[in-house]
This record gives structure tokens, C-alpha cells and sequence, in this order.
């Protein structure tokens, strides 16, 4: 039998639909939510989540360091050795009141340094760089219950990598242009049904999507920033019917000039990050309880400063997990410390936790993915070996 | 007219004019052969854009301005706090799809001061595209253009990517790929984006003495005040401009190499603002490139296994004479040409084909433009190239001479449609594969701007089925012209036309 859902993941996601495998369908639609945040030109992890009570952060960041808690301007504590940026206040309260994680020292399977196939690899959740043209995330859609719409929105106006594949997907972004009348709608419809099916589906999806977006409160504006596409998200994932699985991208992070500057893009998206986070919490409402947030880069940066007042492409960061679905007020972290010798090649913090142990420990506790499913998002010549705990029972 | 011609007029140029397919279907390739050459003089549009210098020093002598305000108030500049509410000068520009959106940023300042001055190279850029009758040239341009990649989203670099274009991109075309590479690795524009001009080679002179280069440094908050290397140009040449990534250098070629082009500054910051030396009328006819050999360092590198022993700028030149040389440099540009006009996943034997062309006319890229013109592949009846969003707007354009466009509607259009020219997200540049444009966002904004740019310039007795078939010719499809001759208003059979999927494929 073919549902209605994969008839159109065959005519949006191509010939790729045919080609894969797809694990039984679960018979019950989920309630859960997950959005992907991609944080694009490598997170400073150790500015985002200083580990201000490591004896070595000082010294090692020789410069770049992060003020202690306690003093004034200073980081904001989670436990003895890990802080938050001074940026992050709203993170710390979701620390504070159990919503959200920390994992630290954790990178893709990725050891190169290329931002670009760092990013390829962490979207496409293969071993190697290009190792798959398809997103784990829309891997992940296409294990999920299947309600006859797509189930996952990118707040784009790219179709992002993590979201390409077999499942139908449906992407949004904010419009500064006029809307067309119902009747060309309906004309284009008609021809692209009788031309080309990957407008078709394209052009449904965009259609319903700008229902969602479009209506209620906040409507015709103030959706052009991160924060807004943030407060788009929370709209598609809170409406009835809506989607459950979002992706949105934030870029800027790639700091290799004057990074600890008052008026360093690092504090700055860092308080942009804390802000739509808030703004997705609010506007999820009630669904916020059901709601997990993924915030992930495609890689750290160097311990040391550069020449040039900022660090360079690294390997292991911090990833953030957060939402009212999450077992939080906890620091996860194998620390490697910041010692001359426990640096990865003499340079980087040496990753502990695979990325992906996160990611999988998530699709399997909150969106209800088992063995064979999740081997198929990420498909890894040894076993990958979901992390417990991270959602609430 | 012919599908050759359509082909010639859409896939490699920017979209037919009214009468360009009858034109051009007499002999498509060798209209697309005799654009192959230098251009006489630079379009009309782009005469009146400013100077390079002064695209240039723009950045730092506004920063100095505010620097010297701030002090005129009693104000440290390096201790302004971020304050209040954002002015989200960048949203227009991004379409929202980067930056930061709170706090106060003396970058977005700067950006907002600059926006005019953006839109303006912008709208020239259009205009060129729109008018030129060397299309194809135009889109050699614009494909070298997000290959040496300057990016005005990187704060600071706003006015620097048209100068970069018009100095570095436009005049090697035609040439050889190692002066286009050498032009690029000695432009200031390059040098501010990727951050080599403040590189210092630890044991140079300066590196080894950083006090030596205090009093140098401008005492404004744009430039660090730190003496050390700074390897994102070497990586970025050898990952995105030349080799290609995973072709077989390591972090340690990367790093000798961002020692061989440590000195590699522009004339001016940091020590002087370029806007000084202008002002005092210093440059002297001087290029803003500069090789400092108290910030070089010294000595031998060991890139791939070669051993680089020249002195001073030498040194740098060679490597990159060897980069342009290398197989793995022909590979990826004759891979990334073929991708860019045939297919997202292109033939092998057209990659193959060009590479060999490649390594033997030592990078000509004439020769291997000549290549792929002349490739079997080149004219495969069925389209396998979606166009990205500028394209799509420069082809109606081109569709309709009528249209009016202001800078400010372009910016919302490329805006809207995630594809702002000159300012890509990274120095990887835009994407160039249909899976990452073609969602339902773009299908939607595309067609949005259809029905609007149909409005503006429908009459009541223009007639788009003939238009239809006069720039789409033979692959406009029955259900399409159908559509538009069964249109109830002009606009709206425009609209069908520009929105159809014949008209965004190629």
C-alpha cells in the first residue's frame, strides 16, 4: 500500500524515495516535536560553554578566556567546571529549571577543517564528507508516522542538506513580496500538475505552509531574523496537524578576527541564539513540554588564540540540547581537559562524545526510532550507541 | 528556431531576449565560441562605480569616524556595550537567512551606512546582465565570481566584492587561470576577507617583536592589535580556489602555506588607514597590494612535499603557480565548470575532457571554455540545470526590455528569493545544484515575484503567447502555451510564463 505521504515523498524527493530502505511505519502519529538548530561557521565552544573551573581554560585560551563566574561580566555557572557565555541568560534559566543539557567536548565523526565539509558531514550524518546526498534528518521524517503532509520544515529559502531526502518536506522563509491572487494560484496548480510533479508537490507544500505562517498574531512581518524564523518554527510546530520536526540555521560563527571584542559577532549571535530560543519557547506554548532543541555546529575552534585575536577551525564544541521534553540541568562531558598534551593534535579540544550518540539517543527516546530505524539515519560501520537519558520519561 | 538555440540563449547565457533564440539558432555554438574573447571596454554600468580604493578604505574610514566621535565624547570605542533593540539593517539584504539580529553591532552600522552603496553595484551588475549581448561571457563572470569568492556578508567587506569583480574577475575570463589566481591572492579585497592581511609570520621581524608594530597599528577597534598567523586565505586557496578539499594536502602543507603569504598585506591598514594614504595623496599610482617583508616569514616551506626556499614574495608566487599547475586543481575546476552549465551531477567524460584541456593549454580558459562548448553533452535536448534565484530574475528581465527595476525592489527579490549577489553565506559561494534551490520556499517566492513583475509591466496589448514562444521556442510545452493563451488578463498569462517550470529549468 502506498499512503498518501509516501506517494508525495516520491514525487518531491525524486528517484532517492524509490532507492531507500524504509522501516515499517508506526501506526500512531507523534506529538513530539524536534527542531535542529545549525549553528554554520563552527561555534567557539569554549566561549559558548567555558569550562571556566578547568585549572588550564585560563591559561589555554591565553586571552580569549571567559571571566569566572562570580566576578563582574562574568560567565554563568552550571556546576564546577562549566559555565555558560554571560550571553546565554535565558539558557541558564532553562539549565536552572531542568530543561536543558550541555554536552561538551563533542564533535561529528569529522577530523578535518573544512567548514564546508564539516557541515556536509554533520547534515548528511554519513562517515565521510559527500558520503550521502541525503539529510539524517529527513532520514529520520522518513521513519515517522506517516499524516498524509510533510512532517518536516526547513525555515529556508535553501532546501538545507539535513532536510533533503526521501521524506516530503516543506521549507518557508518570510516574503517581502506582494501575495497573487486565488485564481493564478489556481491556474499555476493546474499546469504544474500537468508538467512538472516536483513543482507540484513543491508548489502544494509552499501553499499550506503560508497558511500557517501567515496567520494568527505576528502576521506580514518580523520574521526576517533568527529570532523570528525561530517564532515561524514554533507557529508550524504548535498548529494542528502542523509539522513535528523543524530545522533553522544561524550563521556568523566562524571567528577568526577580534573574537572576545565588546563588539565580537561571537557575543552577539550568542545573545541572538538565547533570544530565539526564548521566542520558540513561547510561541510552542504548551508544546514546549513536548519539545526537544538540538543546537549543534559542525565543529569547534582552536583552544588557543590565533594571531589575529580569534581561534581557528577546530574539532570538538558544545552542543546544547534543550526543551520541556528534555531531562535537564546537566552537564554531559567525558572532559578531556585543556592540559598541553590532552589537546587533539597539540591544538584542539580533543572530542569524547560522538555527535551522533546525542542525536540518536534523542530520535530514540523522543521520537520513538529503534535499531533498524536509526542505523538507517546514520548509517555507521560500528554500532552507534544512542546516549540514555537525555529525554524525560 | 531551434532547441540548439534555446539551448545556446538559456544554458549558457542568461536567458533569451525577444528575437535572441530566431538570432542565435543559425549557429548556436558559434555565437557562444565568439563571446570567448576579452571585452573592449568595461559595460556602461559599471563606469560610474567607485574607485577600488575607495571601496576599499570605505570600511576604514568610517570606523575611524565613529572611533573619533566616540572619543569627542569622552567615550572608550573598545568599551561601547552592546545596548537595546538590533536595527536589522542586514534583514533586507539576507533575506533572514544569516547574521544576528540583537544587540548593538558597530558592524551592522557600518552596513547599514553602506546599504545604498550595495544596492547601487547590485543594480549595476543586473543591468550588465540584462543588456549585454555577450551572455555567456556574463556568466563566465558570475561563475569566477563565486569561485574567487569576497562575500559583503562578512561585516566590513560590503563595498568590496564589485571592485574585486570588475579588477580581478573581468579582465581574466579569458585567460589563464594562474593570473586570475594571482590577481585574486594580491587583492585587498581578498586579503580583508580572508583575513591574511594582519597574517604575520611568527618569526618575522614583527612576529617576533610585536611592539615593533604597536605604533603601526591604527588605533581604531577594527584591526587587532596581535602579531601571529592567521591560516584562512592559505586554507581557503588550496580548499576552495585550486586543489580542491580531500585532494591530498594536509593541515601542515596548509600552514606552511599560510606562512609563505604571511607579509601579503594591503598597502595602508594596519599601519596606515588607506583612506590617509589616499587623502594625502601617498599611493603615488601605487597598487593597494603590499608584500611586507618584516611581517614575511623567513626562511624555506615545505608544501606537498616541495621545498619552497625563494625569498619574499617570490615565494608565495611560486606556490601558487604550482597550485594553478596541479591535476587536482584541473580536475576541480573542469568539474565545477561542467556542474555549473551541464548537469548537478556532470558526465565524467565532460570533466574528463576538460581537465585534459586544462593541464595541457596550462590553465587557458579559453581553451577549455571552447571545450565545453563543444562537448556532445553541451547541447542534450533535456534541461538538467534549475536556475538559481539571480539568474531566474536577470531572465525575465532580459524576457521583458520593458521592465523597470530600482535597487530597492532587486534587493527584495534576491532577498526573498535567498540569493543576494555579492554576498553569499561563505567563500564556498552559492550553491549550484538544483536540490538545494528547488524547494517549496523558492517555487513560491518565484512565483510571488512572477505575478508582481507581470503586473508592473503588462499592457493590454501585449501578447505573452507570442512572447512564450519567442523566448522559449521549441521547449515551451503545449500544457504551457495553453495556459498562457487561455489566461484572463495579459498580466496573468505573463505570470504562467515567467512561473512555468520551462522558463526556471535550462
Amino acid at each position: 500500500m502506498v499512503t498518501r505521504r509516501q506517494s508525495f515523498a516520491l514525487v518531491g524527493g525524486g528517484v532517492l524515495a524509490a532507492g531507500l530502505p524504509r522501516a515499517a511505519l508506526a501506526a500512531v502519529e507523534t506529538d513530539k516535536r524536534l527542531v535542529v538548530v545549525l549553528l554554520r561557521g563552527a561555534m567557539d565552544g569554549l566561549s559558548a560553554a567555558p569550562a571556566t573551573g578547568d585549572p588550564d581554560y585560563e591559561r589555554a585560551r591565553n586571552g580569549l578566556a571567559i571571566t569566572p563566574p562570580g566576578e563582574s561580566g562574568g560567565a554563568l555557572k552550571l556546576d564546577s567546571t562549566f559555565a555558560l557565555h554571560p550571553n546565554l541568560t535565558g539558557m541558564k534559566s532553562l539549565y536552572d529549571s531542568g530543561e536543558m543539557i550541555l554536552v561538551h567536548a563533542a564533535a561529528t565523526p569529522y577530523r578535518d577543517r573544512s567548514h564546508f565539509d564539516g557541515q556536509n558531514l554533520l547534515e548528511n550524518g554519513a562517515e565521510q564528507p559527500y558520503g550521502l546526498d541525503t539529510g539524517w534528518l529527513n532520514r529520520a521524517l522518513a521513519q515517522m508516522p506517516a499524516t498524509g503532509k510533510p512532517l518536516g520544515v526547513a525555515l529556508n529559502s535553501h532546501m538545507p542538506l539535513m532536510m533533503r531526502g526521501p521524506a516530503a518536506v516543506t521549507s518557508w522563509a518570510p516574503s517581502l513580496l506582494a501575495p497573487p491572487d486565488s485564481d493564478t494560484i489556481q491556474r499555476l496548480a493546474s499546469l504544474y500538475g500537468e508538467t512538472d510533479p516536483q513543482f507540484a508537490a513543491n508548489f502544494a507544500n509552499a501553499q499550506s505552509a503560508n497558511g500557517v505562517a501567515m496567520g494568527g498574531a505576528g502576521a506580514g512581518g518580523g520574521y526576517q531574523t533568527f529570532v523570528g524564523l525561530m517564532t515561524a518554527a514554533a507557529k508550524f510546530l504548535s498548529a494542528p496537524g502542523g509539522e513535528r520536526v523543524a530545522m533553522v540555521e544561524i550563521g556568523g560563527w566562524d571567528t577568526h578576527v577580534n573574537q572576545a571584542g565588546a563588539f565580537s559577532p561571537l557575543s552577539t549571535n550568542l545573545l541572538t541564539l538565547d533570544r530565539g530560543l526564548a521566542a520558540m519557547k513561547t510561541g510552542l506554548g504548551a508544546a514546549w513540554q513536548q519539545t526537544a532543541v538540538v543546537i549543534v555546529s559542525e565543529f569547534g575552534r582552536t583552544v588557543a588564540m590565533n594571531g589575529t585575536q580569534g581561534t581557528d577551525h577546530g574539532t570538538a564544541g558544545a552542543v546544547f540540547v534543550v526543551g520541556g521534553a528534555v531531562k535537564g540541568g546537566r552537564v554531559l562531558a567525558d572532559w578531556p581537559g585543556l592540559k598541553a598534551g590532552a589537546l587533539y593534535q597539540d591544538r584542539d579540544l580533543k572530542p569524547t562524545t560522538d555527535f551522533r550518540t546525542i542525536a540518536t539517543g534523542v530520535l530514540r527516546d523522543h521520537m520513538g526510532l529503534q535499531g533498524a530505524q536509526l542505523a538507517a539515519v546514520f548509517p555507521s560501520s560500528a554500532p552507534i550507541k544512542p546516549r540514555d537519558g537525555l529525554i524525560r520519561a | 528556431m531551434s532547441i540548439e538555440g534555446v539551448i545556446a540563449a538559456n544554458r549558457f547565457g542568461l536567458g533569451a531576449r525577444p528575437g535572441e533564440v530566431a538570432t542565435v539558432s543559425g549557429d548556436p555554438k558559434g555565437w557562444l565560441l565568439a563571446q570567448l574573447t576579452p571585452e573592449r571596454e568595461l559595460p556602461r554600468p559599471l563606469q560610474s562605480l567607485p574607485s577600488t580604493i575607495d571601496d576599499m578604505s570605505a570600511f576604514f574610514k568610517w570606523i575611524r569616524q565613529i572611533a573619533d566621535e566616540a572619543k569627542a565624547h569622552g567615550m572608550d570605542p573598545y568599551k561601547l556595550k552592546p545596548q537595546g533593540a538590533p536595527g536589522a539593517a542586514m534583514s533586507g539584504v539576507s533575506g533572514g537567512m544569516s547574521g544576528s539580529d540583537s544587540g548593538f553591532s558597530i558592524e551592522r552600522e557600518y552596513v547599514k551606512a553602506f546599504l545604498p552603496r550595495y544596492a547601487v553595484a547590485v543594480k549595476a551588475r543586473y543591468d550588465v546582465a540584462v543588456t549585454t549581448d555577450r551572455p555567456f561571457f556574463e556568466r563566465l563572470v558570475h561563475f569566477w565570481t563565486n569561485h574567487f569568492v569576497v562575500s559583503g556578508a562578512k561585516p566590513g567587506a560590503i563595498t568590496m566584492p564589485p571592485s574585486f569583480e570588475r579588477d580581478v574577475i573581468r579582465p581574466n575570463v579569458t585567460g589563464r587561470f594562474a593570473d586570475m589566481l594571482m590577481a585574486s591572492s594580491k587583492h585587498p579585497a581578498m586579503l580583508f576577507y580572508l583575513d591574511n592581511y594582519h597574517s604575520i609570520g611568527p618569526n618575522s621581524k614583527v612576529g617576533k617583536d610585536p611592539s615593533l608594530r604597536a605604533p603601526k597599528v591604527q588605533q581604531a577597534f577594527a584591526v587587532p592589535q596581535m602579531a601571529g598567523l592567521n591560516e584562512n586565505l592559505a586554507r581557503e586557496i588550496m580548499e576552495l580556489q585550486t586543489l580542491g578539499v580531500r585532494s591530498g594536502y594536509t593541515q601542515a602543507d596548509v600552514t606552511s602555506f599560510a606562512r609563505v603569504i604571511t607579509g601579503w598585506t594591503i598597502a595602508g591598514p594596519p599601519r596606515v588607514p588607506v583612506y590617509k594614504l589616499v587623502l594625502d595623496g601617498r599611493l603615488n599610482g601605487k597598487g593597494l597590494f603590499e608584500f611586507d617583508d618584516e611581517e614575511h616569514e623567513p626562511g624555506p616551506q615545505t608544501i606537498m612535499g616541495k621545498v619552497y626556499a625563494q625569498a619574499g614574495v617570490d615565494q608565495g608566487e611560486a606556490v601558487l603557480n604550482d597550485l594553478a599547475r596541479h591535476p587536482a586543481t584541473a580536475h576541480f575546476i573542469a568539474t565545477k565548470l561542467a556542474r555549473h552549465f551541464i548537469a548537478d551531477d556532470p558526465p565524467p567524460a565532460v570533466v574528463e575532457r576538460l581537465a585534459k584541456v586544462y593541464l595541457a593549454s596550462d590553465g587557458d580558459l579559453k581553451a577549455v571554455c571552447t571545450a565545453l562548448v563543444n562537448s556532445p553533452e553541451t547541447f542534450d535536448p533535456s534541461p538538467r540545470k534549475f536556475k538559481p534565484p539571480e539568474d531566474y530574475v536577470i531572465s525575465a528581465a532580459r524576457a521583458l526590455p520593458t521592465l523597470q527595476s530600482d535597487p530597492g525592489s532587486l534587493l527584495r527579490a534576491y532577498g526573498s528569493m535567498g540569493q543576494t549577489p555579492y554576498n553569499p553565506p561563505g567563500p564556498n559561494g552559492w550553491s549550484d545544484v538544483e536540490a538545494e534551490w528547488l524547494g517549496a520556499d523558492s517555487v513560491w517566492k518565484r512565483f510571488e515575484w512572477a505575478n508582481q513583475t507581470a503586473d508592473s509591466v503588462a499592457t493590454a496589448t501585449m501578447n505573452p503567447s507570442e512572447l512564450a514562444k519567442d523566448v522559449l521556442g521549441p521547449s515551451l510545452s503545449p500544457a504551457t502555451a495553453q495556459a498562457i493563451a487561455r489566461a484572463q488578463s495579459p498580466a496573468q498569462g505573463l505570470t504562467l510564463l515567467l512561473a512555468s517550470a520551462e522558463f526556471q529549468r535550462r
